[in-house]
């Protein structure tokens, strides 16, 4: 039983294997875009903003960007991604701001999803992006108004957020829309 | 490499906007939309007093009045006045109620916590604030 078991542990010792996992193509763009956005997401963070939630949303970029180059999945990934690295990186994790952030990126994904089935003859990344951010500050101001502040005294605030959206939107998406066009990639 | 390449579907459009302008005219239209709904003031018809935890009294804002009230750290002066109403003059020792001015939009509020003494401008529709939660 003895010899048996050094044997083993013998055994084992001589073939110790490493571990190498799979990696896929898609897991490698998921990982390059997420790190950008990461980055990106980290940058913003240490900008002054005139009043919570009035951010610009440059990570957006990242996210439209990777639908356009990669796929929707490569996206979604990148975007969820993103939210948790950032607000673990920040200390801030399943914090509200961590839930807002969360809860804006699903409603814009949501978004997202349907708006690239829109003919792309007519629609190009900055009309996207200006919907997705509209859909980002809805998810947010949503779960405001149910869980953090349930009362009707934020909706004073829609029209500034509104305006927010609709100025970051279209720059993002005017940068996305560069971007692409200068890595003349489809 | 190839088989995802073929899923792109998106193109970039080479000149056409239409839909990006449409999108962007739909959100200003919003905007311009929630601007009016939500931040519509409404200039109030009645001032209520609230002196020491209870209503003194509500006095309509179209007539020219003063108001004295003697609280704990004396008198309070309130001035009605054009539809408008103020704090005259305070006995406190910052005079915050008296620097804030006039008001005259519904649910606008001046208090004076020293003298135990608010205004508050009240309309046909009780406005959202904080305070009221």
């Amino acid at each position: 039983m003895r010899s048996a078991l050094k044997y083993w542990a013998n055994q084992k010792l001589m073939t110790r294997s490493i571990i190498k996992i799979k990696t896929t193509l898609l897991d490698h763009q998921i990982a390059q875009m997420s790190a950008i956005a990461i980055g990106l997401s980290l940058i913003e963070s240490v900008l002054p903003s005139p009043m919570p939630g009035v951010k610009p949303g440059i990570a957006n970029i990242i996210t439209l960007y990777a639908v356009y180059r990669f796929s929707f999945k490569t996206a979604m990934w990148v975007s969820v991604l993103r939210v948790f690295a950032t607000s673990l990186i920040l200390g801030q994790f399943l914090s509200p701001a961590f839930m807002l952030s969360l809860s804006g990126s699903v409603l814009s994904l949501l978004t997202l999803y349907f708006a690239i089935k829109l003919p792309s003859k007519f629609f190009s990344p900055v009309g996207l992006s200006v919907l997705s951010s509209f859909a980002h500050i809805a998810g947010q101001l949503i779960l405001v108004r149910i869980w953090l502040i349930p009362h009707a005294s934020i909706y004073y605030l829609i029209p500034i957020y509104g305006t927010a959206a609709l100025l970051f939107g279209f720059i993002n998406g005017w940068i996305t829309y560069r971007l692409l066009q200068h890595h003349n990639s489809i | 490499m190839a088989i995802l390449r073929k899923k792109i579907t998106l193109k970039l459009p080479t000149k056409f906007f239409i839909g990006d302008s449409l999108i962007v005219l739909i959100s200003l239209i919003f905007i311009v939309f929630a601007f009016k709904a939500f931040w519509h003031f409404e200039t109030g018809s009645v001032v209520q007093v609230n002196f020491q935890g209870k209503t003194y009294g509500n006095f309509s804002l179209f007539q020219d009045k003063k108001i004295s009230l003697m609280g704990k750290e004396g008198e309070s002066i309130i001035e009605i006045k054009d539809g408008r109403a103020r704090f005259k003059s305070a006995p406190c020792k910052n005079q915050y109620c008296v620097q804030q001015g006039w008001i005259h939009f519904t649910g606008q509020m001046l208090i004076c916590i020293p003298n135990e003494v608010s205004i508050e401008i009240l309309g046909k529709s009780k406005a959202y604030d904080s305070l009221n939660y």
